[in-house]
């Protein structure tokens, strides 16, 4: 008998079985990991004072005088990078500069009429303005270093001209010094490309601080706040000091992303500052706070799940399930009753055990139909109710899907009884129905709870039944049975695949699926426990 | 002990209330038989509706070109049901998912059956419960979210949500399944003919490939199809994860396009056709597949069951 060989592939098959069980725990762990990791930042988190201001908005929490005094803190570092940006932007701005310094001849002009002069100095004074209107305008659309220079020099001639002193015509000079400084700094061939880039700087500043203190209120609710989580604060920093270009590589057609760092884009221009200023005042400008936003599970969410929770998922989750559940519970045990005490093992339960198991096999996507077919569009509406999507359809759709469930367990907890529970009580003369009612129900009740709860947990997690017949994507809380619901369920599907804006929050994405998994998984694992408890208890008879 | 007489009754019953007993035994058991008749009521309701809804359809279409064309134009003019392609997509990713699913399954329902101790056994026990547990839905998060991305990046896919991404995951949700099921038939094997098998000198292996699983083949088939029923009637896993492009995978073996099977089809089209018009009526049709398909499953799993017991009963 060759017998190592036979050894070694008893040994190898043994590695090989444990190894199928490892890779089932390693599965459970990449999927559940990340989720539970990334679902868990939807309610601890590090949050801004944007995330306070929206609170103290839309939930009226917090207090408001500490809110005030933080935002003004943060304003005095906010508007210094306002102030650069401000600065940048004039040195560039052609057509707003141009603008500018048409505003201020009309301004002048006015004044002018309303100063007593005579016609003729009227006329001078006037004809002096446009010229320097004029000057002024052939600098800022110049790209000629000599010209600039020489427009302005004749300018700033007229700056202690009496004429002008203290009128608004003192602008043109503040004007024209301004576009001097920076047309030294800035290269003025690449004013587009500067407008350009500032265009991106300006949004991202935009997204991280929220809307200047001086815009008005921006209509979408997810305008009118900055960044409201540390992390996201983070990231928008670092699209702020990179950009982000798709460049050219020799010898290849692909295009290869490189990041450029936008300080050395603006280097010497008087935007530069700006860069190392925020990295160095983020936390001044947002005053970040951790937080364990326990709320998450009451808020309702803003369009597109962008703001707040899923406070109105559980509460549809749960009437859902707690519904189904109301409906499943008599037919199961009753059923499962009548299988385990009175029948016998002919042809017509047989024919039930078949239906029973072809009901659980039945999958859920059809139940789907059904429930549109039947309940949605037959049964409900023969009782006066309306042919629409509603709970109460969606609910007893759940309700049979479940009942093989809810059967099956409840024979075996029925079952488990001990014989000699039933035989006391009849010999006591007690009926075979009180004996039931009495002592059998009451010591598997249990065991029955624990089917429950994993029918509960079962329902809880599909989506495909209530698709056609209850669940909605938006819409408020439902008011009666008739009225469709949001779900936890569906609104995973839904924040994971239907909605743009939801990808730009995936921490609400991980927060719905979380809150499900976590849900269910609770469920079941005081299913385990009661069952734990029914067994130590059964044996230790 | 005071006699029964002085408590104002007779031990004996007068014929009138025995006769009332006897009656109400047997309200009371026909009316648990009429409530344990409603699973059988709810069967023949779901089959009764789902194909009177199909029948327009079945009537107005070829059954032909319904089972036999790949060109799914429901919008189109004139509209064309051709399920083909669904029906295979379906099975494709379903055998797909299997061809892991199964031996993984096997091998663990061996660990668990014949290697472990009952320690160990009750600490695996509640992953593979988890791993059950978890809603389709969140699978197909994980799937849309985090495997689709990953595919896409490091494996150099066009698409993330293909067949093989949607099969990997239908593997997952079918091992709870046919590890349970091939446990508990595996296990039913005594122990007489395990020792014997040992008692001659056969290791652990040949015990196990030569005595046990031919011993337990009937109870593994069932597992294996019970999984497969679990696999084909998956709805959101694969609507999300399965790309859903209305094709034939070719060649036969690229698992990184995207196919589209019957579930995913009627979760994403019913919520956009009108009621009552062809392509509402046809997403019954394809109800009815589906619910012929898994009853003709269900009645296989049954058989094998069955037959597995009583190849244990006899032993």
């Amino acid at each position: 008998m060759r017998f190592l060989p036979r050894q070694i592939t008893d040994k190898a098959f043994t590695v090989l079985t444990g190894a199928s069980i490892v890779l089932l725990t390693l599965v459970l762990v990449v999927v559940l990991g990340p989720m539970l990791w990334r679902g868990g930042k939807a309610v601890f988190f590090t949050d801004t004072i944007e995330f306070r201001k929206m609170q103290r908005d839309r939930y009226s929490r917090g207090d408001l005088e500490t809110l005030q005094q933080q935002a003004a803190q943060a304003q005095t570092f906010r508007s210094q990078a306002y102030a650069i940006i401000d600065e940048f932007r004039n040195g560039i701005d052609t057509e707003g500069l141009v603008a500018r310094s048409k505003q201020v001849y009309r301004q002048f002009g006015k004044e002018l009429r309303y100063r007593d002069l005579p016609r003729e100095d009227y006329r001078e004074i006037r004809s002096q303005a446009r010229q320097l209107r004029d000057n002024l305008q052939e600098a800022f659309r110049s790209h000629e270093m000599d010209t600039i220079r020489k427009n302005i020099e004749d300018v700033l001639a007229y700056r202690t001209d009496e004429r002008f002193v203290d009128t608004a015509a003192a602008e043109f000079f503040v004007l024209a010094e301004e576009f001097l400084a920076s047309a030294e700094t800035v290269d003025l061939d690449k004013r587009q490309e500067y407008a350009d880039s500032l265009a991106e700087v300006e949004q991202i500043i935009r997204l991280l601080l929220g809307p200047k203190p001086d815009e008005p209120v921006p209509a979408l609710t997810m305008d009118r706040y900055g960044a409201t989580r540390w992390d996201l604060a983070e990231k928008l920093l670092d699209e702020l000091l990179w950009s982000e270009e798709w460049v050219e590589q020799e010898g290849s057609a692909a295009l290869v992303k490189t990041r450029v760092s936008r300080t050395e884009q603006f280097a010497g221009t008087p935007l530069e500052p700006l860069f190392g200023y925020v990295q160095d005042n983020l936390k001044q400008m947002l005053e970040p706070e951790f937080r364990c936003y326990w709320k998450y599970f009451v808020d309702d969410s803003t369009p597109g799940y962008y703001f707040g929770g899923v406070g109105p998922e559980i509460v549809g989750t749960l009437l859902l399930t707690l519904l189904a559940m109301l409906f499943v519970f008599p037919l199961g045990v009753i059923s499962a009753a009548y299988l385990v005490e009175c029948a016998s093992d002919n042809l017509v339960v047989r024919i039930i055990r078949m239906c029973i198991n072809t009901l659980a096999g039945v999958p859920s996507i059809v139940f789907g139909l059904f429930g549109l077919a039947f309940f949605v569009m037959f049964l409900i509406p023969l009782f006066g109710g309306p042919s629409k999507r509603c709970v109460l359809a969606a609910s007893l759709t759940l309700a049979v899907l479940t009942l093989p469930v809810m059967i099956r367990a409840s024979e075996e907890a029925i079952r488990s009884v001990p014989q000699t529970y039933k035989e006391a009580s009849l010999g006591l003369g007690a009926s075979r129905l009180r004996t039931f009612v009495r002592v059998t129900f009451p010591a598997a009740l249990p065991g029955i709870l624990t089917g429950v709860i994993l029918s509960l947990s079962r329902v809880a997690g599909e989506t495909a039944p209530i698709l056609f017949t209850g669940a909605v994507a938006l819409g408020p809380l439902p008011k009666s049975v008739f009225d469709p619901t949001r779900t936890l369920s569906y609104g995973s599907y839904n924040i994971a695949v239907g909605d743009r804006l939801a990808m730009m929050v995936p921490h609400n994405q991980y927060g719905m699926v979380v809150t499900l998994v976590v849900l269910i998984l609770c469920l079941n694992g005081l299913a385990i426990v009661l069952r734990a408890r029914v067994s130590r208890k059964l044996r230790g008879q | 002990m005071e006699p029964a007489a002085d408590r104002g009754r007779s031990l004996v019953l007068a014929p009138l209330e025995d006769l009332r007993g006897f009656c109400l035994h047997h309200l009371g058991r026909f009316l648990l038989f009429m409530t344990t008749l409603s699973s059988v009521l709810l069967v023949f309701l779901i089959f009764f509706f789902v194909i009177r809804e199909s029948l327009p359809f079945l009537s107005k279409f070829s059954m032909v070109e319904f089972l036999g064309s790949r060109s799914w134009y429901p919008e189109a003019e004139p509209p064309k049901f051709g399920s083909l392609a669904l029906i295979v997509g379906s099975l494709y990713v379903t055998l797909a998912a299997l061809l892991l699913a199964v031996p993984i399954g096997i091998l663990a329902a061996i660990f668990l059956s014949d290697i472990v101790s009952l320690r160990v056994r009750n600490v695996v026990k509640p992953v593979i419960e988890i791993l059950a547990a978890i809603p389709s839905v969140a699978y197909g998060f994980f799937a849309v979210l985090v495997l689709a991305p990953w595919m896409q990046a490091k494996w150099g896919f066009s698409t993330g949500t293909n067949a093989l991404n949607a099969s990997m995951v239908l593997t997952i949700m079918a091992l709870p399944t046919i590890i349970s099921v091939a446990e508990d038939s595996i296990s039913v094997v005594g122990r007489e003919l395990r020792e014997a098998s040992y008692g001659l000198g056969a290791t652990r292996f040949e015990t196990i490939f030569k005595v046990v699983l031919p011993a337990a083949h009937s109870g593994i088939i069932a597992a294996v199809v019970l999984g497969m029923m679990r696999a084909i009637g998956e709805t959101m896993v694969v609507w999300m994860a399965s790309g859903n492009a209305n094709q034939i995978p070719s060649p036969w073996w690229d698992l990184s396009q995207s196919v589209r099977t019957m579930t995913a089809t009627i979760a994403g089209d019913m919520g956009e056709t009108p009621k009552d018009s062809a392509h509402y009526w046809s997403l019954f049709a394809i109800g009815v597949v589906l619910l012929v398909m898994t009853f003709l499953l269900n009645i296989v799993s049954e058989y094998f069951l069955s037959s597995a017991k009583k190849r244990t009963g006899k032993s």
